[in-house]
């Protein structure tokens, strides 16, 4: 560990090596912060099965500091969105991230979250779940494999690595704007304006009315 | 009695937690990173814990495993590239996702189109890795991809595949999928030799007509 941390800039002297290890805050920052990132307990799809599989006992979260999985986005550090993002969930994936607490991450997790996959085009999916929240890293896949998961976590904790307490928004004086909730757009269809419908709804109406009475 | 099921379910894991290290001991510390061990590790006969331990240790995948697909070119004998793609659009059109984009080539001369792309975009974001595009392909031009660490920090400028990222050379395709570079090449092998043999009948047919107006 000391190796890891020990900075080449200023070597630790002859008498002392082994002992202490001196370091620059950036780089000890960064190595707790990689260290234990711990993810939101929540899964979307089919990619979701993934994240369990890859959380469970073959490939091992904990090797990396992840194995908390945790259940409330106030305790949470990283966001994987696994899985298609529906119009529906998007408001609810956009208060969640609002939630957590800086530092946040947000991985997207195969093609549906980070794209929108096949169903890009779909009326009711959000093709590419960065078109709301910032997204860090971007896993291809469908789904990908717990190995590329894996990757893409790994991938996330060099990124981590290579952040500087100066530069990071969240520490910064200003505060950071929320994420405005988006909202559902108007129906596309409103099922009362279909002539048959409307004259099922009605007739329904009617007999429940001789009903009551 | 209570708790019955627990002291069993708590024996199981205290039975695999000890028998790593009696595996431990039998591989003589050599357990880990140790492609012999890993291969048992990962087979029925594994003894405590199996955790393949990426990315140090890697599965070695099944030879029908799919990622992201690739372009196949030849490697002509005078050094230069030959793309087996002849920018059809099959792919193209059967891609479920709709993920595939090829920009046809013509002939600077003749402004004619040429069987070749001048680009070919495969957006791997879209990608489901369904594999209809190699399915499809009538000239064994495009094929999946076992790579699956290609995750990135940016979707835009790194996530849409062009066609200098998507080309790998036929013995790339050979070392990735040996069965099926076999399967394809005796498919061209065939393909060749109809050729050849249409050219024959042609040509004899043609002796032939040549004979008889002389006559």
């Amino acid at each position: 560990m000391s190796e890891e941390l020990s900075n080449n800039d200023n070597p630790v002297p002859e008498g002392l090596q082994g002992q202490i290890a001196i370091t620059s805050l950036d780089k000890i920052y960064n190595w707790s912060r990689r260290s234990s990132i711990w993810p939101m307990m929540f899964g979307l799809a089919c990619c979701a099965i993934e994240m369990i599989a890859t959380a469970a006992s073959r490939y091992d979260l904990a090797r990396f500091g992840m194995e908390v999985l945790r259940a409330s986005p106030r305790q949470a550090d990283l966001m994987i969105v696994s899985g298609t993002v529906t119009k529906k969930m998007i408001p609810i994936i956009v208060r969640l991230y609002n939630q957590m607490p800086e530092p946040k991450y947000v991985l997207a997790m195969g093609a549906c979250a980070s794209g929108g996959g096949p169903f890009k085009e779909g009326y009711n999916v959000v093709s590419g779940v960065d078109k709301f929240v910032p997204v860090d890293v971007y896993i291809p896949g469908c789904p990908p494999t717990p190995q590329a998961l894996l990757h893409g976590l790994i991938k996330m904790q060099e990124k981590i690595d290579g952040q500087s307490v100066l530069e990071v928004p969240w520490y910064r004086s200003e505060p950071i704007d929320e994420i405005p909730q988006p909202l559902l757009g108007p129906d596309l269809i409103d099922p009362r304006d279909i002539p048959d419908f409307a004259e099922k709804l009605k007739a329904q109406e009617e007999r429940l009315a001789a009903e009551r009475e | 009695m209570y708790g019955v099921g627990l002291v069993k379910g708590m024996g199981v894991t205290i039975k695999h937690f000890v028998n790593t290290y009696v595996d431990d001991l039998r591989w003589f510390g050599r357990r880990y990173y140790n492609p012999e061990a890993f291969a048992v590790r990962q087979s029925p006969q594994a003894q405590g814990i199996f955790t393949v331990q990426y990315p140090e240790e890697k599965l070695i995948m099944p030879e029908e495993f799919r990622y992201i697909p690739f372009l196949i070119y030849d490697e002509l004998e005078d050094g230069t590239r030959q793309d087996r793609c002849t920018s059809c659009g099959i792919c193209a059109k059967v891609c479920p996702p709709q993920c595939i984009w090829i920009v046809r080539s013509d002939d600077p001369e003749t402004g004619r189109p040429i069987p070749e792309p001048s680009e070919f975009f495969i957006d791997i974001d879209i990608c489901m890795n369904c594999g209809l595009c190699s399915e499809y392909c009538p000239f064994e031009a495009i094929r999946m991809d076992h790579d699956y660490e290609i995750s990135t920090y940016d979707r835009f400028s790194e996530n849409i595949y062009n066609k200098e990222k998507l080309d790998k050379p036929a013995s790339f395709y050979a070392a990735v999928r040996p069965l099926n570079y076999a399967i394809d090449e005796a498919a061209i092998a065939e393909k060749v030799a109809k050729k050849a043999a249409k050219e024959a009948a042609r040509k004899q047919r043609q002796a032939e007509k040549d004979r008889k107006t002389d006559e």
